[in-house]
C-alpha cells in the first residue's frame, strides 16, 4: 500500500529530433499524494505533456523511474486505475458518443449491465444524453471535450490525468469540469491536472508544481505559493522571468 | 482477448460506415449486369464467362479492400490522435495490433463472402449454379490469403505512412501473383544466381496458391480437403509471421504528437 498516487524520481527523457538531441525532462522529482488535486503548470514546451506521456507508458524514460500507486508505469496494471483526457480530445468521428464510451468501457474490461449503467450515467452527468446517439463527427469542440472527459471517467479511475481539460469549453462547461473535479476530490480520487488557465488551477488545486525546460522550478501548497505574489499568475510570471535565459534564474 | 475484440469492433464499425464495401459491391453488380447483357464473340452471355470475370472482380475488390483497410488502421489512429485514447487504457500494443488484424480481416473476409454470393447469385440466375462445396472452399482459401495480406499491410504500416504501406503491399502482391509463380519456368541450368532465385521463390508468399477461380469456372470441384487445410495452415503461418514483424515494428514506436509540451 502506498500514499503516493504518482512518484517520479530523477526522471529523464531524451530523444533525437531531426538529428538534434532534445532533453524533454531533465531529472524530474515529483510526488503526488493520493486524494489530492495537483496542478502541473508551465509554459509551452516545458515538458508537461511528456511527463504525462511517461505516466501513460507512451514514452520510455531515458533514466529514473515513474510509478502510479506504486506500480511501474510501463506495466499494464498501472493504467487500470488511470483515466486520461488528452489536450485535444480526439475521438472516432464515425462512432456515436454512446459507442465511444462503450468502447472505452470494454477496453477496461467492463461488460453488460454494469457498462450500460456506467455509460448512461456519464452521458447524463456530462450533459451529452441528448446527443448520445449522434455521430461524434457532428459534435462541437466543447461537446467533444465533454465526451473525452466522459471516456476518461468510464472506469471510475483512482487517478485522473487531465491535459488542458477545459480547452474549447464554454464557461458553463468549465464550471461543470470544476464540479467534477471537486466531486472526485470528495470521493478521495487523485487528479493530476495541467492547464494554462492559472485562475482555474488556483481555484481547484491543493498543490502545484511549476515546470520549465524539463525541470521542476517550484512547487508546494497552492495557497502558500499564491500568498507569495498575490496571485498564481503573478508568481508564475515572476518565476519564469527569473528562469528565462536572460533572467538570472536556474 | 476481450480488449482486442473491442478494438476489432471499432474497425468493423469504421469500415461499414465508410461505405467502401458498398461502393465495391455496387461496382461488382454493375459489372455483372453489363456482362449479362454482353454478347462476346457472338456466344451470348455464357455463365462461365460471367463467373470468370465476376470472380476476378471479387478477387481484385477484396484485395483492394484488404490493402486499404489493413494499411489504414495504424497511421489513421496516429493522425487522428485516437491512439492516445486506445493506449492510455490497459491495452498492450500487442492487443491493439491483434484487434486491428481481427477487425480488418473479419470485415474484408465478410465482404468477400458477399461478393462471392453476388457472383453465385448471378450465375444461378443464368442457369449455371456453382458447386456449393467448391464455392465454400474457394472462399475459405481466399479468406486465408486475405489473412496474411491484411497482416502484411499492418506490418508495413507500423513504420510507413498509409500511402507508402499501401503502395508497397500492392507491389508485393502483384509480384506474388504474377512474377513469383513463373520463377521455375525461367530457371534452367543451375548456378548461384538461379539458386538464389529459387530460395526467393520459396520464401516469397504465393498468392496464386489460394486462387480457386479456375476450379469454379470449369466445374472441377473441390481440391482434396487435406490440401485445402494445408493451404489454410500456410496462410495462417504467413499471417502470424507478418503480425510478429508488426509487433517488432510497433513495440517501441514513438508517436509524433505530444513529445514535448
Amino acid at each position: 500500500m502506498t500514499d503516493s498516487a504518482i512518484k517520479m524520481s530523477g526522471l529523464r527523457v531524451r530523444f533525437r529530433d531531426r538529428g538534434r538531441e532534445v532533453e524533454a525532462l531533465a531529472g524530474v522529482d515529483l510526488e503526488v499524494r493520493a486524494g489530492e488535486v495537483f496542478g502541473f503548470i508551465g509554459p509551452n514546451g516545458a515538458g508537461k505533456t511528456t511527463a504525462m506521456m511517461v505516466l501513460l507508458g507512451f514514452v520510455e524514460p531515458s533514466a529514473g523511474s515513474a510509478t502510479v500507486f506504486g506500480e511501474d508505469v510501463r506495466r499494464r496494471i498501472a493504467r487500470e486505475r488511470i483515466g486520461y483526457l488528452a489536450e485535444r480530445a480526439e475521438a472516432y468521428p464515425f462512432l456515436t458518443g454512446r459507442e465511444l464510451l462503450d468502447t472505452a468501457g470494454r477496453l477496461f474490461g467492463l461488460r453488460g449491465a454494469a457498462l450500460r449503467e456506467r455509460v448512461d450515467g456519464l452521458l447524463e452527468r456530462l450533459g451529452l444524453a441528448g446527443a448520445a446517439d449522434r455521430r461524434i463527427a457532428t459534435y462541437s469542440r466543447g461537446m467533444l471535450q465533454r465526451a473525452g472527459l466522459a471516456q476518461a471517467l468510464v472506469n471510475d479511475p483512482d487517478l485522473l490525468i487531465l491535459d488542458e481539460p477545459t480547452g474549447g469549453m464554454d464557461p458553463l462547461g468549465r464550471v461543470e469540469v470544476r464540479g467534477i473535479i471537486a466531486d472526485l476530490r470528495r470521493r478521495g480520487k487523485t487528479v493530476f491536472f495541467s492547464s494554462h488557465e492559472l485562475s482555474e488551477i488556483e481555484l481547484v488545486c491543493d498543490r502545484i508544481a511549476i515546470i520549465s525546460r524539463g525541470a521542476i522550478l517550484s512547487g508546494g501548497e497552492t495557497r502558500a505559493l499564491v500568498a507569495r505574489a498575490a496571485s498564481l499568475e503573478k508568481y508564475f510570471l515572476e518565476l519564469l522571468g527569473a528562469d528565462s535565459p536572460g533572467g538570472g534564474g536556474r | 482477448m476481450r480488449r482486442a475484440r473491442a478494438v476489432a469492433r471499432t474497425v468493423w464499425l469504421e469500415t461499414i460506415r465508410r461505405k467502401d464495401i458498398y461502393v465495391l459491391a455496387i461496382l461488382l453488380v454493375a459489372l455483372l449486369c453489363a456482362l449479362l447483357s454482353a454478347d462476346v464473340f457472338g456466344l451470348g452471355a455464357t455463365t462461365r464467362y460471367v463467373t470468370d470475370l465476376g470472380l476476378m472482380a471479387a478477387w481484385l475488390f477484396s484485395l483492394v479492400l484488404a490493402v486499404g483497410v489493413g494499411c489504414r488502421q495504424l497511421p489513421e489512429e496516429e493522425r487522428r490522435g485516437t491512439v492516445y485514447f486506445l493506449l492510455s487504457k490497459p491495452v498492450t500494443r500487442g492487443e491493439l495490433l491483434a484487434g486491428k488484424w481481427m477487425g480488418a480481416w473479419g470485415v474484408v473476409a465478410f465482404a468477400t463472402a458477399a461478393f462471392y454470393l453476388l457472383v453465385a447469385g448471378v450465375a444461378a440466375a443464368r442457369g449455371g449454379a456453382l458447386d456449393p462445396a467448391a464455392l465454400a472452399q474457394a472462399w475459405l482459401l481466399h479468406a486465408a490469403a486475405l489473412a496474411w495480406v491484411v497482416a502484411l499491410g499492418i506490418a508495413l504500416s507500423t513504420r510507413m505512412t498509409f500511402g507508402a504501406a499501401a503502395a508497397s503491399t500492392a507491389v508485393l502482391l502483384a509480384a506474388s501473383f504474377t512474377i513469383v509463380p513463373r520463377v521455375p519456368e525461367i530457371i534452367g541450368g543451375g548456378g548461384a544466381d538461379e539458386a538464389a532465385l529459387l530460395v526467393l521463390y520459396y520464401l516469397f508468399p504465393h498468392l496464386e496458391l489460394f486462387d480457386m477461380r479456375m476450379r469454379l469456372v470449369h466445374e472441377w470441384g473441390t481440391v482434396p480437403w487435406g490440401v485445402g487445410a494445408l493451404l489454410v495452415a500456410y496462410g495462417a503461418v504467413l499471417a502470424v509471421l507478418f503480425m510478429a514483424l508488426a509487433r517488432l515494428g510497433y513495440r517501441r514506436k514513438r508517436f509524433s504528437r505530444g513529445e514535448i509540451g
